[in-house]
């Protein structure tokens, strides 16, 4: 049994329909109108203890949703949630000391004291011995840096620095499993950088198991090794990071650079781009590797055309995800 | 209540103070303001008890000894129930997915991570205050059994509004926001139990009496120890009442609140 069971999980929320206008806002106060809009829709889903798994979808697809559920925080309407043996929204108390959760949007910091301050505070709440405490505080601290702002107010503190130690605060209790909200909303590259290591480490050295939402494709591609892809509160991808690519990338580039101005001839199942419309020099071949054989077309532009540059690219990840977000590619 | 527990109740209050104190002088004026601003109803009483003499046969120093039961209960109240009276800004703003996922209470959470201690001392000593001036004054016979009478009625009368607050704020989980409701049927009422119930019209009365007791916050205590006649027209068994309903509106708040949690929906990102 996988440390994580999700089964044909749903959830849907009853929002009031409202009108706009002041007639519109007194028939609402009188006979509100209530639409069912269902967030989630029959999820299923398991996770290995150690995985790392990244967990995207377009905005209000049901991310957070899902993430909520895990938590604890909603009851499913339907299905089933199993976490190490517990059930998060009925075994709460048991459940929520070995989970972590960060929400990039909303941090659990006491606003007007010294990071410390709440750190100090969770130690309580958690039940954390002082020799755990210390042990996490001093390790947690140097990877990220955070020496320079622990005894500062956090309404001082930069975006960067506030992400850092909310990641901190919710792992001070060390827990075995982290939910992460949009970990790095905000935050500048180098922040990213330091905060995507500290995951990658954390996770690799402890084992622990983290689930990720994100819109940040460096994240997912820099952090995780398997995707689950939502879309409108459905599981449409769950794999390898690698398997979306050999799945939906199929599309393959060609960018050429002719000596000298070309027409060229339409081919069959390619789509000719001019990169650069003014002397028609480079031009991009895009097309799907299924339907044509790479060395056929290379050989035929190299044998017809005088060539100074050649290069093959592969669609990046984001792209096949904006695809898929777009309905462009058929999901299975 | 278990050693940690009670360790985390010290460390919040702690935190909360410091919290409080990084802006010192605010914190020391927050007092000073609540005992102002709750001090000019007094002021008012004060002034038309000049002229009047007497309201349905209660005098100044009658009507502060009320008063000053309304004031103490309020003072405790708000210490602990702070939490559950902006708790509707707890659930809009996200903060209450926080205290779900801590291993912990939440009543508990939501009383010790919010309570008011500057507000208490402002109401709470406005309440001392008026209890010192009239006390004296009212000819009540201080015994062992009044003061045993006093403190229960004052746990009853705690409770009584930290129920109301509790109630309220478990509606929150259905509407999200009931501040309405509050000033209605809370700060409203609170407002009437300023005077001798017995002044009013019938069906404010009842009101008072049955559906939000705040007449046995400060009315029914006060007769016990002050005998006026307008007592004549409540059944006797009034007096002894406080506590048990207290404690009976608590429980029913409590198992509401403990019913309606599962139908709590987040308010979203």
């Amino acid at each position: 049994m996988s440390l994580i069971e999700v089964s044909n999980i749903s959830k849907s929320f009853k929002v009031n329909k409202r009108k706009s206008g002041v007639t519109g806002m007194l028939a609402n106060l009188l006979v509100p109108k209530y639409e069912i809009r269902q967030a989630v829709k029959d999820i299923s889903f398991s996770i290995e203890k150690g995985e790392m798994v990244g967990f995207i979808g377009p905005n209000g697809a049901g991310k957070s949703t899902t993430i909520k559920m895990l938590s604890g925080i909603l009851y499913p309407d339907n299905g089933k949630i199993c976490v190490g043996g517990k059930i998060p929204y009925k075994q709460r108390k048991e459940y929520v000391g070995n989970i972590g959760v960060v929400f990039g949007q909303k941090s659990q910091l006491q606003w007007d004291l010294p990071v410390i301050d709440s750190l100090e505070l969770l130690k309580a709440i958690y039940r954390i011995p002082d020799e755990k405490y210390h042990k996490n505080l001093e390790r947690f601290v140097e990877i990220l840096d955070m020496g320079s702002f622990l005894h500062q107010p956090v309404r001082q503190l930069s975006l960067g620095q506030r992400m850092r130690a909310d990641i901190v605060a919710a792992l001070i209790h060390s827990p075995q499993i982290v939910f992460f909200d949009e970990p790095t909303i905000g935050v500048d590259v180098v922040g990213k950088e330091t905060i995507r290591n500290f995951i990658r480490e954390l996770n690799a050295e402890d084992e622990i198991t983290m689930l990720f939402t994100t819109h940040d494709m460096q994240d997912i591609e820099k952090v995780c090794e398997r995707l689950i892809v939502i879309d409108k509160g459905e599981k449409i991808y769950d794999g390898s990071l690698l398997g979306i690519r050999e799945k939906y990338g199929t599309t393959r580039q060609l960018d050429v650079e002719f000596a000298r101005m070309e027409q060229i001839a339409p081919i069959e199942n390619v789509e000719i781009v001019e990169l650069d419309a003014l002397d028609g020099k480079k031009k991009r071949f895009v097309f799907e590797n299924k339907k044509v054989a790479i060395n056929d077309l290379m050989n035929y532009i190299l044998q017809n055309y005088q060539v100074r540059d050649i290069s093959i690219s592969e669609p990046e990840i984001e792209s096949i995800i904006r695809k898929i977000y777009n309905g462009e590619v058929v999901t299975v | 209540m278990r050693s940690d527990t009670l360790n985390l109740t010290w460390i919040y209050t702690k935190k909360i103070m410091k919290a409080w104190f990084q802006y010192r002088s605010d914190a020391l004026l927050r007092s000073v303001t609540v005992f102002l601003r709750e001090a000019t109803g007094i002021i008012v009483i004060y002034f038309t008890l000049l002229k009047f003499d007497s309201l349905n046969g209660w005098n100044m120093y009658e009507m502060f000894f009320l008063y000053s039961l309304l004031f103490l209960t309020y003072g405790i109240m708000i210490i602990f129930f702070t939490g559950l009276r902006d708790f509707g800004r707890t659930v809009r703003d996200g903060s209450f997915d926080r205290y779900i996922l801590r291993p912990r209470g939440l009543l508990f959470q939501i009383i010790f991570a919010n309570a008011d201690w500057f507000a208490a001392v402002g109401h709470g000593g406005l309440g001392v205050v008026l209890f010192l001036i009239s006390a004296q004054k009212v000819g009540i016979e201080w015994n062992v059994w009044y003061a045993v009478y006093y403190m229960f009625a004052i746990i009853g009368g705690v409770l009584i509004q930290g129920a109301i607050f509790l109630f309220l704020a478990t509606l929150n989980i259905y509407l999200l926001e009931t501040s309405s409701l509050k000033e209605l049927f809370y700060f409203n009422m609170r407002k009437f139990a300023g005077y001798p119930v017995s002044l009013f019209q019938k069906p404010i009365q009842i009101l008072m009496i049955y559906v939000v007791p705040f007449a046995f916050v400060n009315y029914f205590p006060s007769q016990y120890l002050l005998r006026k006649d307008d007592m004549q027209q409540y059944p006797e068994i009034f007096l002894y009442l406080t506590p048990v309903i207290g404690i009976g509106m608590y429980i029913a708040a409590y198992f509401f609140w403990r019913y309606s949690i599962r139908f709590y929906k987040s308010s979203g990102n």
